[in-house]
C-alpha cells in the first residue's frame, strides 16, 4: 500500500483528538514562555533568594556530575528544551533537544555509560548563572537567569552563553519546565552534549 | 582562466591508492584549499530547498567551496544561484542567513541588485563610467533543480544534473516518494555542529556499516533498555544490509532488507511519542508512522549532501581541520501532522545519543592523523571490489568499497581540474 493511499478518505483527525490536544498544549506553553519573557515585569525581590538558591544548587550538581540528584529534582511532567533559536515553539521548529521525564532519566543513564564516546572522557563544566529574576506563578514560580558554561574536554575549550528560564513548582521548587537558549546554536558548536 | 593557479604538482594517484589513503589528504592545508575548487566548485553541490524560499523575493545564504552563496527565488518565480559578494568592492551583499528583499542593496557603496543577480543601480551614477550594466551582474552559478532539491556548480562544462545524479536517482526518489503526493519540505532553522575534523571524515563515516557496532554501542544499549533493538544494534556480519558505491562518488546504504518490520519498529520512545501514536491509531492511519523515522535509505551525493533519518546533512569544510555540519530536517506537508509531530523528536534523539559519537570519533582520527611517521589510513576491508558495468560497487555493510570509490573519483577529480568559472 502506498503512503497516500494509507490515509483514509475524511483525514486521520479532523478534530484533534485529546491525546494530541494535550501535547500540543504542553507545546504552545513552552512557546509561549520564551516568547513572552522580555515582555515581563521587573522580577519580585522577595522571590529571588528561594529562586537563586533553587538555580545555583542545579548549577553545582551539574558541574559535580551528579546527574542522578539532578534528576530527582524534576516533576513528573518534566521538559527540558532546548531550541535552536528565539523566538521558537517545539512543535514547528527543530530543536537541539526537547526531553520528558523519561528521555531525561535515558540521558542520565547515557552518561554513566563507559562507551557513549561523546561523553567519555566527560565534559568538566563551570556554569555562572547571574541576573536571576523571578514572578509568582501557579503552584511556583518563574525565573529567568543569564548563563555561561565554560567546559573543557580532550584538552579543549569551550565557552557558551545563554539564558535559562525555570518553571519551579511545590515547596521543593521541583523543575516543571526549563528553556535554555544558546545563540551560539544557530552558528555552529562542538559536541554540545555536555548541555543540560 | 585555469580551475586554480596552483600547479598540479600534488601525486594524488599516489595519495589516494586502492586499499589505502595517505594521511594528507586530511590534514594538507594546501589540499584543502585545492579542494575547494577542484571537487567543490566543480561538481554540482546541494544549495538547499525549493521550499526554503516559496515566494519571489525569498533567499537563503550558505557557502560552496568556502565561497559566500545566495540562493534566491526571482520575481518570476525562478531559482537563482549567485556569488554573495559585490561586484564593486567584494563586500557580501546579503548578510542575513535568511529573508525576503525585492532587491539587495550593498551597504558599502548602495550598489543595487535585483533577486536575480542583476545590477539595477548605482548611487551617483553621473560618476561612474559604466554604460553596461551587464558585466557588474552578481556572479552566477549554473543551477538546477531535482524535485526541489536545487544544486548548483561553477564548472564550466557540467555534466547534467540528472547525469550526474545517475543511479542515486532511484535511492533520490525513493526517499522523496515516500512522503504523501511526492511533496517533501524542509525546515527553518538547521541544527549546526562543528568538529575540529577534515570533511572527508563525515564522508567516510556516512557508508560505514561497521562504525556503529562500536562507535555507537551505547545508542544500542540505550535502545535495550526499553526492549527495542536499533536498527544500528543488528549483527553487521550478517545483515542482509546492502551498501552501493555509485559513480560520481555517491553512496547508499540500504538499511530496509534488515528490518522487514518497518522502521517505526526500531524506534525508541522519543518523548510524547504515545499520545501521538494513539490519535494516528485511532484515525486507522497507524501505518503512516513508518513515515515518522527515516526511509533507513542513508543516501549521500558527493560532495556535500547526505540523506539521514529525516534530516539533511550538509557536510560544509570551513579548514582543513574543521568542519561544519547543517542538519536540516525534512517535514511530511502531505502527511497528517502527528507525523511532522513526531519527527521533531525523532531526529533529536540520534543527534543526542549517537551523533556526539560520530563527533568524537572525527576529532580522534584527526589527532591520530597528526602524527607524520605514520602516514597511511587502510581502506582494504571488502576488497576487491566487484564491480558493474557502470562501475557501481554492490556489498555488505560491512564493505569499505563506499570509501574507496569517493575517494578514487575524488583523486580524479584532485588530479584533473575542471575549468571553473562564475556566468
Amino acid at each position: 500500500m502506498t503512503v497516500a493511499a494509507a490515509i483514509p478518505p475524511e483525514g486521520p483527525s479532523p478534530e484533534a483528538s485529546s491525546d494530541q490536544a494535550a501535547v500540543l498544549a504542553r507545546y504552545d506553553e513552552l512557546g509561549e514562555l520564551l516568547a513572552g519573557m522580555d515582555d515581563r515585569p521587573p522580577a519580585d525581590p522577595e522571590l529571588w533568594g528561594p529562586a537563586s538558591a533553587a538555580l545555583l544548587h542545579e548549577a553545582r550538581l551539574l558541574d559535580a556530575g551528579r546527574f542522578e540528584d539532578w534528576l530527582c529534582g524534576w516533576t513528573d511532567d518534566a521538559v527540558l528544551w532546548v531550541p535552536l533559536s528565539s523566538p521558537a515553539h517545539p512543535g514547528t521548529d527543530q530543536s537541539l533537544l526537547l526531553d520528558d521525564r523519561r528521555r531525561l532519566a535515558e540521558r542520565v543513564e547515557w552518561r554513566r555509560d563507559p562507551s557513549a564516546w561523546g561523553q567519555q572522557p566527560p565534559s568538566r563544566t563551570v556554569r555562572i548563572v547571574g541576573g536571576v529574576e523571578a514572578w509568582p506563578a501557579p503552584g511556583g514560580l518563574v525565573t529567568r537567569s543569564t548563563l555561561l558554561i565554560d567546559e573543557h574536554r580532550h584538552g579543549r575549550r569551550q565557552q557558551l552563553a545563554g539564558c535559562q528560564i525555570h518553571e519551579l513548582v511545590g515547596d521543593g521548587l521541583r523543575r516543571r519546565t526549563k528553556i535554555l537558549v544558546v545563540p551560539a546554536l544557530g552558528t555552529g558548536v562542538r559536541n554540545p552534549s555536555f548541555l543540560l | 582562466m585555469p580551475a586554480d593557479f596552483d600547479p598540479p604538482t600534488i601525486d594524488f594517484e599516489q595519495l589516494v591508492q586502492p586499499h589505502r589513503v595517505h594521511r594528507r589528504l586530511y590534514t594538507d592545508p594546501q589540499i584543502f584549499g585545492l579542494e575547494m575548487t577542484r571537487v567543490f566548485a566543480a561538481s554540482w553541490c546541494y544549495v538547499g530547498h525549493e521550499s526554503e524560499i516559496p515566494e519571489p523575493g525569498d533567499y537563503r545564504t550558505t557557502t560552496l567551496g568556502l565561497r559566500p552563496v545566495l540562493m534566491t527565488r526571482g520575481r518570476d518565480g525562478g531559482i537563482n544561484v549567485l556569488l554573495n559578494r559585490c561586484a564593486h568592492r567584494g563586500t557580501v551583499v546579503a548578510g542575513e542567513e535568511r529573508g525576503c528583499a525585492k532587491r539587495f542593496v550593498c551597504p558599502y557603496h548602495g550598489w543595487t541588485y535585483s533577486p536575480d543577480g542583476r545590477l539595477v543601480a548605482i548611487p551617483f551614477p553621473a560618476d561612474h563610467p559604466a554604460q553596461d550594466y551587464s558585466t557588474l551582474s552578481l556572479g552566477r552559478l549554473e543551477a538546477a533543480s531535482y524535485r526541489g532539491f536545487v544544486f548548483a556548480t561553477l564548472n564550466a562544462d557540467p555534466e547534467p544534473l540528472d547525469c550526474w545524479l545517475g543511479e542515486a536517482r532511484e535511492a533520490l526518489d525513493t526517499i522523496i516518494d515516500r512522503h504523501p503526493g511526492g511533496e517533501i519540505a524542509v525546515m527553518g532553522s538547521p541544527q549546526l555542529l562543528e568538529f575540529a575534523g577534515n570533511w572527508k571524515l563525515s564522508w567516510d563515516n556516512a557508508a560505514d556499516g561497521l562504525h556503529a557496532t562500536f562507535a555507537h554501542h551505547s545508542y544500542n544499549t540505550l535502545g535495550e533498555t526499553v526492549d527495542v533493538e536499533t536498527v544500528l544494534a543488528r549483527d553487521p556480519g550478517s545483515t542482509p544490509m546492502v551498501s552501493k558505491a555509485l559513480r560520481n562518488g555517491h553512496m547508499v546504504v540500504d538499511q530496509r532488507p534488515g528490518i522487514p518490520q518497518g522502521p517505526w519498529a526500531t524506534m525508541r520512545d522519543v518523548p510524547f511519542r504515545e499520545p501521538l501514536e494513539s490519535t494516528l491509531a485511532d484515525a486507522g492511519a497507524a501505518e503512516l508512522l513508518d513515515l515518522a523515522t527515516g526511509s533507513m535509505l542513508n543516501l549521500s551525493l558527493f560532495p556535500n549532501l547526505i540523506f539521514v533519518g529525516n534530516q539533511l546533512l550538509v557536510v560544509e569544510p570551513v579548514a582543513v581541520d574543521r568542519t561544519r555540519l547543517q542538519l536540516w530536517l525534512t517535514s511530511a506537508p502531505g502527511a497528517p501532522p502527528e507525523i511532522d509531530l513526531l519527527r521533531l523528536r525523532v531526529d533529536e534523539d540520534f543527534v543526542n545519543f549517537g551523533t556526539p559519537d560520530d563527533l568524537d570519533m572525527f576529532e580522534r582520527v584527526q589527532r591520530g592523523l597528526s602524527i607524520p611517521e605514520m602516514e597511511w589510513i587502510d581502506m582494504s576491508r571488502g576488497l576487491p571490489d566487484d564491480s558493474t558495468a557502470d562501475g557501481s560497487v554492490y556489498g555488505p555493510i560491512t564493505s569499505e568499497a563506499p570509501q574507496r570509490r569517493y575517494l578514487a573519483h575524488y583523486a580524479e577529480l584532485m588530479t584533473t581540474p575542471a575549468k571553473t568559472r562564475a556566468l
